[in-house]
């Protein structure tokens, strides 16, 4: 188990140093060029010579990546923003609570909503409910998050006069507020992403329910209840865990999009308002950070399925 | 000198025309289809119809795409404007089908792309095996890493809006990740006995590619596009609905939805509730008929 951790470890830091690689390269292949807009358009320096010295972009591409990287590594300091000078991972990090907090409650919504419907189609297959909820998955997986999220900002401010509030209230000021702000958002977007995991919930209940245990189990006379619930469930939830692992680089870019539209103060409304502004420096840590984020859950998700399902070993 | 003459060949005792027709792959699927798959029957018929809004859009509708008459602004669903007009007085029936036009471009463009670039790597990745393996697989790893929406967004700020750039970046982008798929089927191909005959019958590298695997690949290839269709249609709408997408004037169903014109939905709400429901729709015809395929054609990728 160690060795395994260890081995995937090291392969992940080839993964990042690609990324980081790409990402550079694609920002210094920008066309247009923030130091001029922000000497012309904002005045931030008497002249764009001056301003490309402050900000060490008249030295050559590899002395500014070996920089970038080395700035990471050896003190943890990700750059700082062009236009506000602030360093960017605090900026990151006094955000990133409200893009985890929608991420899981994201997540939250969609299991639920998923895994409960997933579970009553599978075991009342070709039943009545079966077919509502096979059919609710298909429009949960055919109507865009963003459409879902414009009609729901849009329709009931003009037919219910209601909507979402849009000053945002961090969770540790007013915890019920917060959730008041943060359920709407969460909600669009999780039952957006609850299709794919209601249709793979069932087929892989389904699976389970025809292995040999599970005659065993009803054999034994035990409840539907038992069978269902405490005997298949847990192996069914593999594919599951796999597909939410899967989509959670989904969760993290739609955040851009939902934050947007619900003007939440996130992680993903900062990289949009940076990539508007051309802050390079900002786009490419944020990508560099959260491409980090997805390798190590990738990884926790890998060491998941041993605990789901002791059978599994890694060496 | 005595010549042995060759004996004459045996009378074939089977008539042709008596086996039963078999038809190609390609075309029994489109029968057991209708027969045994309503739902991607349905999915099939909306694509076929909305491929066709698309190529008769100038003759379905008297307006233009871009055509604004200021004097005709935010009017609600009329004999004259069915679905209403925007901002700017256009005609919303008019810019929806010349948006499916305009999806559908983007969408078969990638999906080509995607399928060209994920056959050639994948092929290549799993029959060259060893260190270029290893070295293929990393950078599709990288890739996989980057969290789809940020990275791209970032790269389509770097092109600038327009339709080309978008198709080309959806296109490599959905091709380096199906590469794995293609990959793991060329792998397994790879290890059959006939691929070793044909080698050791002195088959080159290249002939082994093309004319042993690739074939065996094909379909897997026909499910990942078809199932990628959808995908590439919705990343299309969510960059343009940011404005990074197709630029202005052609009308986009994700460009129409956008964040920039949201205020206007407020006074109009039809201005978001067709193209949402034009999407949804294609989405739908382009997953079921996706889902369907994979069923018939490569049941090991079944997922949900």
């Amino acid at each position: 188990m160690r060795r395994y951790v260890l081995r995937r470890l090291a392969l992940a830091v080839p993964t990042l140093v690609l990324v980081s690689l790409i990402v550079f390269s694609i920002m210094r292949l920008m066309p247009g060029d923030v130091v001029i807009r922000m000497v012309e358009g904002h005045a931030y320096a008497p002249t764009v010579e001056a301003l490309r010295t402050e900000l060490g972009l008249d030295r050559p591409a590899y002395v500014q990546y070996i920089e970038w990287v080395g700035g990471i590594l050896l003190r943890g300091d990700f750059g700082s923003s062009y236009w506000t000078r602030q360093p960017i991972w605090d900026e990151f990090i006094s955000r990133f609570p409200v893009t985890l907090e929608l991420a899981l409650l994201t997540i939250l919504a969609s299991v639920v909503i998923g895994i409960l419907v997933g579970i009553v189609s599978a075991a009342r297959q070709d039943s009545a409910s079966d077919y509502v909820g096979r059919i609710l998955a298909i429009l949960a997986l055919s109507i865009p998050y963003f459409g879902l999220a414009v009609l729901v900002v849009v329709l009931p401010s003009i037919y219910f006069k209601w909507t979402p509030v849009y000053t945002y209230v961090p969770l540790t000021t007013d915890p019920l507020q917060n959730l008041k702000i943060m359920i709407v958002p969460a909600l669009v977007f999780g039952v957006t992403r609850a299709g794919p995991i209601m249709r793979i919930m069932r087929s892989s209940l389904l699976d389970v329910l025809r292995q040999d245990y599970i005659r065993t189990a009803w054999s034994k006379g035990l409840p539907e209840r038992a069978v269902v619930l405490r005997h298949a469930l847990k192996n069914a939830l593999i594919p599951v865990v796999s597909l939410i692992g899967l989509q959670t680089p989904l969760y993290l870019g739609g955040s851009v999009i939902i934050e947007a539209i619900f003007r939440l103060p996130g992680v993903g409304l900062f990289f949009f308002e940076a990539l508007t502004r051309m802050d390079y420096p900002v786009v490419q840590s944020v990508n560099l950070i959260v491409a980090a984020m997805v390798v190590g859950l990738n990884l926790a998700i890998d060491l998941s399925y041993a605990f789901l399902d002791p059978r599994i070993r890694y060496r | 000198m005595a010549t042995i003459a060759p004996a004459p060949p045996a009378p074939i005792a089977l008539d042709v025309r008596r086996l039963p027709r078999t038809l190609p792959w390609y075309v029994a699927v489109w029968g057991q289809m209708l027969r045994r798959k309503p739902l991607g029957t349905v999915g099939g018929v909306i694509v076929l119809g909305m491929l066709l809004l698309a190529v008769f859009a100038d003759v379905l509708t008297p307006y233009g795409f871009a055509e604004t008459n200021l004097r005709e602004r935010f009017i609600p669903m009329s004999a004259a404007h069915w679905l209403g007009t925007d901002q700017i007085g256009r005609d919303v029936a008019t810019r929806i089908l010349y948006g499916a036009r305009i999806s559908l471009y983007v969408g078969f463009g990638a999906v080509a792309i995607a399928s060209v670039i994920a056959t050639l790597l994948g092929i290549f990745s799993a029959y060259w095996g060893g260190r270029v393996d290893i070295l293929l697989q990393r950078v599709v790893d990288a890739w996989m890493a980057f969290p789809g929406l940020l990275i791209l967004m970032s790269i389509m700020s770097l092109l600038g809006p327009s339709v080309l750039n978008i198709t080309l970046v959806l296109g490599i982008a959905a091709g380096l990740r199906d590469s794995r798929i293609v990959r793991s089927v060329a792998l397994s191909i790879r290890e059959n006995t006939y691929i070793e005959s044909a080698r050791a019958m002195g088959s080159g590298h290249t002939r082994v590619t093309f004319v042993h695997i690739l074939p065996n690949v094909v379909p897997t290839i026909i499910v990942v596009a078809t199932t990628g269709l959808s995908t590439v249609i919705l990343t299309e709408a969510a960059l343009s609905f940011l404005g990074l997408g197709v630029p202005p004037p052609h009308p986009t169903w994700g460009g129409m939805l956008s964040l920039a014109g949201l205020d206007h939905m407020y006074r109009a709400p039809w201005l978001a509730i067709w193209p949402a429901a034009a999407l949804s729709l294609a989405v739908f015809g382009f997953n079921m008929l996706g889902d369907a395929l994979r069923d018939l054609l490569d049941p090991r990728l079944k997922g949900g």
